[in-house]
């Protein structure tokens, strides 16, 4: 239960500081914390393959592609930010932890345990006999990614190439 | 077959852009529209076994073995398939000379496609995870279309478009997740039944609230619409079009209605919530569209108002009012569609959609102007347009079920919406001529050729009103009036 707290608390304070941050290097490697929390969250509950996808995908390739991204970008001026989204989204944040503890703590005393036990069967199988919808949503979410990627940062290569 | 909905959008959408090293033009128009085609040719052979049986559910076989890929479709989601596939197919056409000055026009047609196959998709499958994923692929594809002319004011609107819509999905997410701890499961027969037998009214009522919150923002109800007046002018207009004409209601009104209808179940309570919102919507964005000078932007706040009437009726909940808020779906689409291209075409004539720096166009463009005057006509009301015999279906079930006051809020909404339509009539095609415009020119043959599709549809299914009713309305609006029944009925 310590533990679990702890890991929870984890998630909350990294997910925050990865907003707050404005150096962008320390906001990346604080969303990985957060990620590599919510990955060993996921192992404790029984989902250990939510949790090897939440560590090695999120915590690990979406990381290193933000710190490359990172690396190659060039920092030319400082956009100043408002300093009213500097204090609401503090403020916001504690109000909502409050809002959250309340409802969730009446609510979770209603909800029945889950009926069936979670990731019935081996990964294969969820996936593709169980799932397979959302791997063909998933193939269409990846393609569409791609294409915008080809689509919006045109205009770029056309003027390296003139 | 129902599951190529989903595939051939895909597929076709997968080769564009190797096609488009070869044939920048022609290969990706007749390709896209060739698949467009196909998928409303589909979706009306699929009228009669629908019809007859009721709904149709399809399991997928990959060489000889049964794999998890399940549809059911039935009246209400032949019905979506059909909307999206004749608007598209107008909106298609319409492309094939308004892209001539962005270029790259075979990856736009790939995202174009695959926004169609994430609307299919959402439409056709019956779980909710799915659901969230399939808006999720016409929305990545949305967001890049909204900026696909990479102007600042493009990006900007795109950017704010992508933050509103990522907090829309987190409360869809996040309501689909209590459902499945409380069930076990995303099937909507599945869902639905534990549902029934489980006494969580509260933890329901909670869900419930974050898929309004969620659909509410997709479908741009008020107040959750400040996103959309930037996004949707900003587009070019086919995706203007699609996004008004189908992507709203496909994302919020479809997938919010078919979760309440036939999962969770309709209550008195419920009812009158969305009603309200409806209403308010209804009357607030007609006022906002009022003050407007730029003409997609009046039509972008005519829809978040347009949308209200749909909400309005489809939340009454009586047989009559589910058929008048399915019948406006429809009206809208293809009117707002029509709209929207018909904005692109005065943009791409005149250079301009500042009503102000218009007037007199109805002389020098008449094909653009005739086909303006019948949409606008259409989402009015004026008879005997399509538009008018959904909003008078509205107006009846509300009178029939004893609501006098949103029936009389109803009708004079109606008026405002003549008022900023008229406004618009006034402002860009009569009046004196700016002797800047003298020299213009009648729009492409293919951007008026599609917007003269979708005119004479507004005017023939007003003309044929009952058989239209009768094929696509009726058997859509039984299959939610049903409820929760309807989905039990299904035996996946």
């Amino acid at each position: 239960m310590v533990i679990q707290t702890l890991l929870l608390c984890g998630l909350i304070i990294f997910s925050g500081l990865a907003i707050i941050f404005k150096d962008l290097l320390k906001a990346a490697l604080s969303l990985a914390v957060a990620s590599l929390c919510l990955g060993i969250i996921f192992f404790r509950l029984g989902a250990p393959y939510a949790g090897v996808f939440e560590i090695s995908v999120v915590a690990g390739l979406i990381t290193v592609l933000f710190i490359l991204t990172i690396a190659l970008t060039k920092k030319e001026r400082e956009i100043k930010e408002a300093n009213l989204t500097r204090i609401a989204f503090p403020l916001f944040f504690i109000l909502f932890l409050i809002i959250d503890g309340l409802v969730m703590k009446s609510l979770l005393q209603k909800v029945p345990a889950l009926p069936s036990e979670p990731e019935a069967g081996i990964f294969g199988e969820v996936l593709w006999k169980q799932r397979t919808f959302d791997l063909v949503a998933q193939i269409g979410v990846i393609l569409a990614g791609v294409l915008a990627v080809l689509a919006l940062f045109r205009k770029k290569e056309d003027e390296k190439d003139e | 077959m129902v599951f190529l909905f989903i595939v051939i959008p895909l597929l076709v959408a997968a080769f564009l852009p190797l096609i488009g090293k070869f044939s920048k033009k022609l290969i990706p128009d007749v390709l896209t529209n060739a698949a467009l085609a196909f998928l409303l040719f589909n979706s009306i052979l699929l009228v009669k076994p629908v019809f007859n049986q009721g709904s149709v559910v399809q399991n997928v076989n990959w060489f000889g073995e049964k794999i998890n890929l399940q549809i059911a479709l039935d009246g209400f989601n032949l019905f979506m398939l059909f909307t999206i596939s004749l608007v598209s197919l107008g909106i298609s056409l319409f492309s094939i000379d308004y892209l001539e000055h962005y270029g790259y026009k075979a990856n736009f047609y790939a995202l174009l496609l695959v926004m169609i196959a994430g609307m299919n998709g959402l439409v056709l499958v019956p779980d909710l995870f799915s659901i969230y994923l399939f808006m999720e692929v016409a929305a990545v594809a949305s967001y890049a279309l909204v900026a696909f002319g990479l102007g600042s004011d493009e990006l900007e609107a795109s950017f704010k478009y992508l933050m509103l819509s990522v907090v829309a999905s987190a409360f869809v997410l996040l309501s689909i997740t209590i459902i499945f701890g409380l069930t076990g499961s995303l099937n909507f027969q599945a869902v639905a039944q534990a549902l029934q037998d489980l006494n969580a009214r509260y933890v329901v009522g909670v869900c419930v609230a974050f898929f309004i919150m969620g659909f509410g923002l997709k479908a741009a109800l008020v107040p959750f619409h400040a996103w959309l007046p930037d996004a949707h002018p900003s587009a070019p207009a086919p995706i203007s079009a699609m996004l008004s004409g189908l992507l709203i209601k496909v994302s919020g009104i479809y997938a919010l209605f078919r979760i309440v209808y036939s999962v969770i179940g309709m209550t008195p309570v419920l009812s009158q919530v969305l009603m309200a919102m409806g209403t308010i919507s209804l009357v607030v964005a007609a006022f906002l569209a009022l003050g407007q000078k730029d003409i997609k932007r009046m039509l972008a706040y005519s829809s978040i108002s347009q949308v209200g009437y749909i909400v309005l009726g489809l939340a009454l909940g009586t047989p009559l009012g589910i058929a008048g808020g399915l019948f406006h779906l429809f009206n809208h689409a293809v009117a707002k569609g029509l709209l929207f291209l018909n904005s692109g075409s005065i943009q791409h004539i005149t250079g301009t959609r500042n009503l102000d720096e218009l007037g007199g166009l109805g002389k020098l463009v008449p094909i653009t102007a005739g086909t303006n005057l019948v949409g606008a006509l259409s989402i009015t009301g004026v008879p005997p347009l399509a538009g008018f015999w959904s909003k008078l279906i509205i107006i009846i079930a509300l009178i029939q079920a004893k609501q006098f006051g949103y029936a009389l809020v109803a009708i004079l909404a109606s008026i405002l919406t003549l008022w900023y339509y008229l406004l618009i009539q006034r402002k860009a095609f009569f009046g004196k001529t700016n002797p800047k415009w003298l020299h213009l020119k009648e729009a492409p043959f293919w951007m008026s050729a599609a917007n003269v599709i979708l005119a004479l549809i507004c005017i023939l299914v007003g003309i044929f009103f009952t058989p239209v009713f009768k094929t696509w309305i009726s058997p859509a609006a039984e299959a939610l009036a049903q409820g929760i029944q309807h989905v039990l009925m299904w035996g996946i």
